[in-house]
């Protein structure tokens, strides 16, 4: 489960930086929590060891800034390759979604 | 690649660790900030509000420890304990750790030593351009001597070579010359010169720093009359005058004109600087051999493919001038290898036998490690039982002998340069080796060092730690106190011990066979007396004392002045001094006989000497007579012949009256007539048999040699007469001129200088090797007998005698060493073969040196088992009984 948690959770991300335009790490742990409307409730702190691997394989960089109330955070934002990635990603995980989706659907012939 | 990229980002995080570590921190920090900013916004207190957002992030510590994980290198935690491990139970063991760290610092350094010294004369690349595709070219003569593959060439072989091989893209060619330079009015100097062919600059890539190089046609006689100085020679002689093109030389009494001077560090021979270069004029004689070629190979070309390139050229020039090219061969060398000549050999043989140490070296820190990895069975059974899994254990081991071997090769690398710095000063005062003396510590050195240090740890810690991490869990658990296991050392130490052990041997003979060839030269009595003899070298310079006519006068003034001094018993002129280095060799015919083979003729050690050359050195004439004031120029030609001359070619009568022809040309010989037969003398070695030799007399020899010895028999210690000497010589002909003077014991002590080093060397590192061994020897037996303790307490009790257990563990090393020994000798019997080409006189598998050698290394086998053997013999027979 940890690796599947792991790859989502890079993708979510990903994702989150898309949809939001730079952001720091609390936010995007905010976001996640919010979208997966309070499904998913993991420590915040399993966001930063994704962030750092982000990073360092170039998906995401990130640079230190100013919250909206006035406190200083890193932001991380998309690069080009994240961008990339994150398009053939998205695109894998439907197709896998669309086919565990059919194989777990009730059967409706025969 | 993305893998990989992550991979380097976090290897490049690893040197700023600290800096990125405190990020993170900070980050973390900021993330609680705004955290708890929103929590009292939702209207928790600030208490509440700080321990919500701690713990929603799970834990600061352990989310600043997982992020760590992720930045630091792979492996960095588990690595970073296991060193930290090792270095505990180093520490809780210093004897072990020291004992290792010594013992591979003496491996590891005596290898690299060595290597930096290859590393200068070999490997690093000559001052010339692109200098891996320069050649040597050398003639190969067949003679009936042998072969000599670095003989000289002839211009026309040299240019046919150039202009048919077409694996050559240029080649040059150049002749060694002693030139006589006036450098005052009435004062000259001979110097070491090079005749060159205008092309041979091009050839190596490197121009003058001041003026030009030859011209092409600078090669025809008429033109030749230039000159190029060595920056020494300008800087020197000239004082550096930068306005010294144009001016002119005298050399050889003729005016030069200067027109360059070369780089300070330009050299073509490494070894014997030499201090001018002039043109070599064209030659056309087919079989007048003086030139050595340096050429350069075509881009992508092997020096093997110009090998059968010029093969197949000189198979041509064979068939197209039968009458001098019959048997004329070339032979390619790269340069770098030609100009390192026999100190190539000679480092490449010290090579081998540093690695030999190295690998006992490497023999006995594994034997060590096996050993502790048995006594530290049950600390891994424990750690297994715990959940370390295997891999772990070994990877655990791995670290601990690679920390040996980095510690090993640091020390290493001291004891390498301290080596290196001693082999340096002993070589150079004894054989010259070119380019010896640029030895240094470089990168190339460090980067060797620890490739071989890593190396060594891998090779001596993977199989100890295989198997100390593979011990059966149950087994060690129950009864690893007192090991029944262990009654005998397991199988792979004793393969160690039987390993070191012969190559030990291989060493040993190697220096045996060294020593062997030292204590014959010792023994052996040169054939004539040493005592008070002085021996003066003298240059003829061929302008003034090269032809007959002109030398003749000179050697009777010489003579008559030196003879004539008190205190000198007697004095003569030989060309080669026995023992000295020089010799040449001659064929001829004896009439009425047929000669030995189809052009083959006899064969023998030719001299030249004035009146009584035996006489004045002591040989003593068997039969006949001594070469007399009579023999001049005018009267009949007379040899004198060793007693192995005597034998070999008239071994059925009396050698005194039979004739020889001696060509002197290829269409005229001299007919010489055999007058006396005196005493074999060693004559190319003292540890060499005699050869036949034929002494010509040196009023009647056409031939032209430029050095000669005048041999001075003295009545007493001869160093009183240097002075007078000197000046009967000057008197006699101001223009010979005197390279050196020595008593003939000095001769003798040079002649063996450079055996004793080699026995030196060599023996002291078969000495180490034999050290190294017995310490593994002695440490493998001793293990065994603490472990056989309460064995051998039983024995005891049940009656067995002290003398028994002595016999029973000596057995056991003893055996162990026998069959090493025997593994040794056969690899001896290989490996001694490869010095015969380091000295003349060496005989590779002398029985004698190889029972010493083998009775040596068995002697010390018993000395070490004996030492645990009485250990075991004194074991406490109730305390056995009480374990029990």
């Amino acid at each position: 489960m940890a690796d599947v948690w792991q790859g989502t959770l890079a993708l979510m991300v990903l994702k989150t930086l898309e949809g939001l335009g730079p952001l720091h790490g609390y936010g995007i742990a905010r976001r996640i929590e919010q979208t997966s409307s309070n499904h998913l409730s993991v420590n915040y702190g399993t966001i930063y060891p994704a962030l750092l691997k982000l990073e360092q394989e170039g998906y995401i960089a990130s640079e230190w800034g100013v919250s909206d109330n006035n406190r200083r955070a890193k932001f991380y934002r998309l690069t080009r390759a994240g961008r990339k990635h994150l398009e053939r990603e998205a695109r894998s995980w439907e197709r896998t979604t669309e086919i565990l989706a059919r194989f777990l659907a009730p059967r409706e012939t025969s | 690649m993305r893998a990989v990229r992550a991979l380097i980002a976090r290897l490049a995080s690893a040197v700023q660790f600290g800096r990125r570590d405190l990020e993170i921190q900070d980050e973390l920090a900021s993330h609680l900030q705004l955290h708890i900013d929103d929590n009292i916004r939702a209207g928790m207190t600030p208490d509440e509000a700080r321990r919500d957002a701690v713990i929603t992030l799970g834990g600061l510590t352990q989310t600043q420890e997982r992020c760590r994980q992720r930045v630091r290198p792979p492996f960095f935690d588990v690595i970073k304990q296991d060193v930290i491990y090792a270095v505990r139970t180093f520490r809780r063991n210093p004897g072990f750790a020291a004992t290792a760290i010594l013992t591979l610092a003496l491996g590891i350094g005596s290898t690299s030593a060595i290597f930096s010294a290859i590393n200068a004369v070999l490997l690093r690349p000559l001052p010339f351009a692109d200098p891996a595709r320069l050649v040597m070219v050398y003639g190969v003569a067949r003679s009936a001597r042998g072969v000599d593959m670095h003989d000289s060439v002839s211009y026309p072989n040299f240019a046919d070579w150039r202009d048919r091989a077409a694996t050559l893209e240029s080649a040059g060619a150049y002749a060694n010359r002693a030139l006589t330079v006036t450098t005052a009015p009435g004062e000259s100097r001979v110097l070491r010169g090079k005749q060159v062919t205008p092309s041979l600059f091009g050839v190596l890539g490197v121009r003058p720093a001041l003026g030009r190089a030859f011209r092409p046609d600078e090669d025809q006689p008429a033109l030749s009359r230039v000159v190029i100085l060595s920056h020494g020679f300008w800087r020197q002689q000239l004082g550096g005058d930068p306005h010294v093109l144009g001016r002119t030389l005298q050399i050889n009494d003729t005016p030069f004109v200067i027109v360059g001077v070369m780089a300070p560090d330009f050299h073509i021979d490494v070894a014997e600087s030499e201090q001018l270069y002039a043109p070599l004029p064209v030659d056309a004689t087919r079989n007048h051999e003086f030139l050595r070629v340096i050429a350069r190979l075509q881009r992508d070309t092997s020096a093997r493919q110009a090998q059968a390139d010029l093969d197949e050229v000189c198979r041509h020039l064979a068939r197209t001038y039968p009458r001098t090219n019959e048997g004329v061969a070339a032979n390619v060398e790269p340069l770098v290898d030609a100009i390192a000549g026999p100190g190539r050999l000679a480092l490449l043989i010290l090579f081998a036998v540093v690695t030999v140490v190295l690998l006992i070296a490497c023999t006995n820190v594994a034997s060590l490690l096996l050993a502790r990895g048995a006594t530290r069975q049950r600390e891994m059974a424990v750690r297994a039982a715990l959940g370390a899994g295997r891999g772990r254990l070994v990877r655990q081991l791995l670290v601990e002998s690679l920390l040996l071997a980095v510690a090993g090769g640091i020390a290493g690398l001291f004891v390498a340069e301290w080596l290196a710095r001693g082999l340096v000063a002993i070589v150079s005062d004894v054989a010259p080796v070119p380019r010896l003396d640029t030895t240094r510590t470089d990168m190339w050195v460090v980067a060797f060092t620890t490739l071989v240090s890593m190396t060594t740890g891998i090779v001596f810690g993977v199989a100890p730690a295989l198997v100390s991490a593979s011990t059966d869990l149950n087994e060690a658990l129950r009864d690893a106190g007192r090991s029944s296991t262990g009654a005998r050392a397991p199988r792979l130490r004793r393969g160690l011990v039987v390993m070191e052990t012969a190559l030990a041997l291989v060493l040993l003979a190697g220096a045996g066979v060294l020593t062997k060839t030292l204590l014959t030269m010792r023994a052996t009595p040169p054939g004539f007396s040493t005592e008070n003899l002085l021996v003066v070298d003298l240059y003829m310079p061929p302008t003034r004392l090269s032809a007959l006519e002109s030398r003749a006068p000179f050697f009777d003034a010489a003579l008559a002045r030196v003879r004539a001094l008190p205190g000198v018993r007697g004095a003569a002129f030989v060309a080669d001094l026995p023992l000295s280095g020089a010799s040449d060799s001659e064929s001829f015919h004896i009439p009425g006989r047929p000669d030995p083979a189809p052009n083959r003729w006899f064969n023998a050690g030719f001299n030249i000497a004035s009146s009584h050359y035996f006489q004045t050195m002591g040989i003593r004439i068997r039969e006949g007579r001594d070469f007399e004031d009579s023999d001049t120029t005018g009267a009949p030609g007379v040899i004198v012949i060793n007693q192995t001359a005597a034998k070999r070619f008239w071994p059925d009568r009396s050698a005194i009256g039979q004739p020889i022809d001696l060509p002197i040309t290829r269409e005229k010989s001299v007919r010489l007539t055999v007058v006396g037969v005196a005493d074999d003398v060693r004559h190319v070695g003292l540890a060499v048999p005699p050869r036949p030799e034929v002494f010509v007399n040196s009023l009647q020899s056409e031939l032209s040699w430029a050095s000669v010895v005048l041999a001075v028999r003295t009545a007493d210690h001869p160093s009183g007469l240097v002075d007078a000497v000197k000046a009967a010589i000057h008197e006699a002909d101001t223009g010979a001129v005197l390279v050196r003077i020595n008593t003939l014991d000095q001769v003798i002590a040079r002649s063996m200088a450079q055996p004793r080093l080699y026995s030196l060397l060599v023996g002291a590192f078969a000495v180490a090797a034999l050290v190294l061994a017995a310490v593994g020897l002695y440490g493998l037996i001793s293990f065994s007998v603490a472990q056989r303790a309460h064995e051998m307490g039983i024995r005891i009790a049940l009656g067995a005698s002290r003398s028994e257990i002595v016999r029973l563990v000596l057995g056991e090393g003893v055996a162990l060493a026998v069959v090493g020994t025997a593994i040794g000798i056969a690899g001896g019997l290989a490996a001694t073969r490869a010095l015969v080409g380091l000295m003349a006189g060496i005989q590779p598998n002398d029985p004698l040196t190889f029972v010493v050698v083998a009775l040596t290394l068995l002697a010390c086998a018993v000395l070490a088992s004996y030492v645990p053997a009485r250990r075991a013999a004194a074991a406490d027979p109730l305390a056995a009984l009480r374990a029990e």
